[in-house]
């Protein structure tokens, strides 16, 4: 009897690990050694395609990263993107969501209008603004300026203007679906408080103000954090648009790692790159999840 | 009196929205319309590109699906098209398989080591993809991957989010279900690909949905280790189309309309459950 038990344990615990074993032998391979590894090879100095040994170096890469100008600008534009769109992307959403959440003929069109640049790829979308940001004259941005009498700008090419346009770039591709986060978080916000404002004869612009917003609040947080934690990983529409140019003025982190590490194939040094991220983003996440734990609020 | 008054305010409030509502919509989708508007022209140069067609021709389609590429006599946006598939087809074929089992054994089965399972699924959602991506690369050359289609599928068959998301769909359901099974005799597979697996249909659909997306619209990777236009995703060669065809830009539109295509008609034919699949990685949490 009791022989039987234990084999019945064991029988449970190895198919256990038979159906677990796929997936968890790919993350091994693709996420858990290679995490390990870029930390190890951040000390080191190798070049994949000399073929020659990695030689260590201690804190060599580190050090150099932090005087490095072209990582400080990359840093520098993630925060511009941050401080720039964030709140005008999360007001946007705020305010659309709000448009868009009682009945009304043709609701559902505009809410498929506004999310769809969220759902083709980062490629097409990118290639598409390139050409509407393009500097020539007859470009489609500088067609719909010269209605208002502005002259024709270099919306990529001119240093003072390229993130500002790769800014609108990125608010009017994730609006959307900054949208639906906050449609999906009003649908939970219970009818009666409304209800009783409305008794009270509450105005609807008081009723988003003060029932509303503040109720959505732990979306907004979300939201906003992970928007840092998107910042700072932006690549597709650097590297289509600008290539990180003029100059280095619209480098991104990830464009100077995929330059350090893909186009140099220097891989310590572009494994130091990444580690910095890696500790930036995990502070970030740690910070959301325990802000979202506290609250207990699900979308 | 009133009601018309009323009646009166309810139209003033909704021509307001759509006053707001109108001109965001052309803001979002307008880029759009200019794209297929392109690829609809016979070439020219961008600049005398008007928004609305002068004269209509589908060449630019047909020219950008057959026409063979200068570098390679046998490589055209069709090849290029069925990599895309292919990519698709596979991870999202065995992420699904792989995820719905591991999340099945950490709902169902007891084993030592489960709960710490469970937490390294977790921990690799906090782990980034740029971060682990120079040891990836090196990794993938050493197995012999590189340049190859199986070096795209391979290291994305399985993911820590469908992990998460099937284990907790496995988890809701009624332990009852499972036994009556097993004293029926039903294996163990059998229960998981019989019983279990069409019970979560909802979760399955959701993560089709997501892992089709993504692998349709990645291109970091492929960009780092596919050389050969023989064996470019879409999404890749638009990319290098765009450099040789410097100045084909009908042609270059016709083939991201029909990069976009795909995806736009997969989203009005299944809104809702897009809306979820997307809006899943928000409350992973």
């Amino acid at each position: 009897m009791r022989k039987g038990k234990m084999r019945k344990i064991i029988r449970e615990a190895l198919i256990g690990y038979s159906f677990c074993f796929p997936a968890y032998l790919i993350f091994a391979v693709f996420i858990f050694a290679p995490i390990v590894w870029s930390f190890i090879l951040s000390f080191f100095d190798y070049n994949i395609l000399t073929f020659s040994a990695p030689r260590f170096v201690g804190l060599h890469n580190y050090a150099k990263l932090v005087k490095d100008s072209v990582f400080l600008v990359s840093l520098r534009n993630s925060a511009f993107f941050s401080i720039f769109c964030i709140p005008i992307t999360l007001s946007l959403a705020f305010i659309f969501a709000l448009l868009l959440n009682d009945n009304f003929p043709g609701r559902n069109f505009f809410r498929m209008a506004i999310f769809v640049p969220s759902v083709v790829s980062m490629v097409i979308v990118s290639i598409i603004w390139m050409l509407i940001l393009s500097a020539h004259p007859s470009g489609v941005m500088n067609r719909f300026i010269r209605v208002f009498g502005i002259p024709p700008q270099g919306w990529l090419s001119d240093r003072r203007l390229v993130l500002f346009s790769l800014s609108i770039f990125l608010i009017w591709r994730s609006f959307g679906y900054k949208m639906l986060l906050y449609l999906a978080a009003m649908q939970n916000i219970p009818a009666e408080l409304y209800e009783v404002a409305e008794l009270d004869g509450v105005k609807s612009w008081q009723k988003a103000l003060y029932i509303t917003l503040p109720m959505v609040k732990p979306t907004t947080f979300f939201l906003t954090v992970t928007s840092v934690i998107e910042f700072f990983q932006i690549f597709t529409p650097v590297y289509i648009m600008t290539r990180g140019g003029p100059g280095y003025s619209s480098y991104t982190v990830v464009n100077y790692l995929y330059q350090t590490g893909f186009q140099e194939f220097t891989m310590g040094f572009a494994s130091a790159i990444s580690y910095i991220l890696f500790v930036i983003l995990i502070i970030l996440t740690v910070i959301q999840r325990k802000v979202f734990r506290a609250e207990q609020i699900t979308l | 009196m009133a009601r018309k008054q009323r009646k009166l305010k309810r139209a003033l409030w909704l021509s307001l929205r759509y006053l707001v509502l109108i001109p965001v919509a052309a803001f979002t989708l307008l880029p759009f319309i200019w794209m297929v508007s392109v690829s609809l022209q016979p070439d020219k140069g961008i600049e005398a590109y008007s928004f609305i067609p002068k004269e209509l021709t589908f060449r630019n389609y047909l020219t950008a699906w057959n026409y063979p590429r200068l570098y390679d006599s046998k490589v055209t946006l069709g090849t290029m098209f069925r990599n895309s598939v292919i990519v698709s087809f596979f991870i999202t074929i065995f992420s699904l398989l792989f995820d719905s089992m591991a999340g099945y054994a950490l709902a169902r089965k007891r084993f030592p080591g489960r709960d710490f399972l469970f937490w390294l699924a977790l921990a690799t959602l906090m782990i980034p993809f740029y971060v682990t991506v120079v040891p990836m690369f090196i990794i993938t050359r050493n197995l012999g991957l590189i340049n190859t289609l199986a070096g795209l599928i391979v290291p994305f068959v399985s993911s820590g989010f469908g992990v998460f998301l099937f284990r907790q769909a496995f988890f809701s359901i009624p332990l009852e279900l499972e036994e009556a099974a097993r004293v029926d005799g039903a294996s163990d597979f059998f229960i998981y690909w019989r019983l279990m697996l069409p019970l979560v249909k909802p979760t399955v659909a959701t993560m089709a949905i997501f892992k089709i997306l993504w692998s349709w619209n990645m291109f970091f990777w492929p960009l780092l280790i596919i050389y050969d236009y023989a064996k470019m995703p879409l999404n890749l060669g638009l990319t290098i189309f765009r450099g040789q065809y410097v100045t084909r830009w009908g042609l270059l539109a016709a083939g991201m309309t029909i990069g976009a295509l795909p995806v736009l008609i997969a989203f009005l034919a299944f809104q809702k459950w897009f809306i979820r699949g997307l809006t899943a990685g928000a409350v992973k949490g």
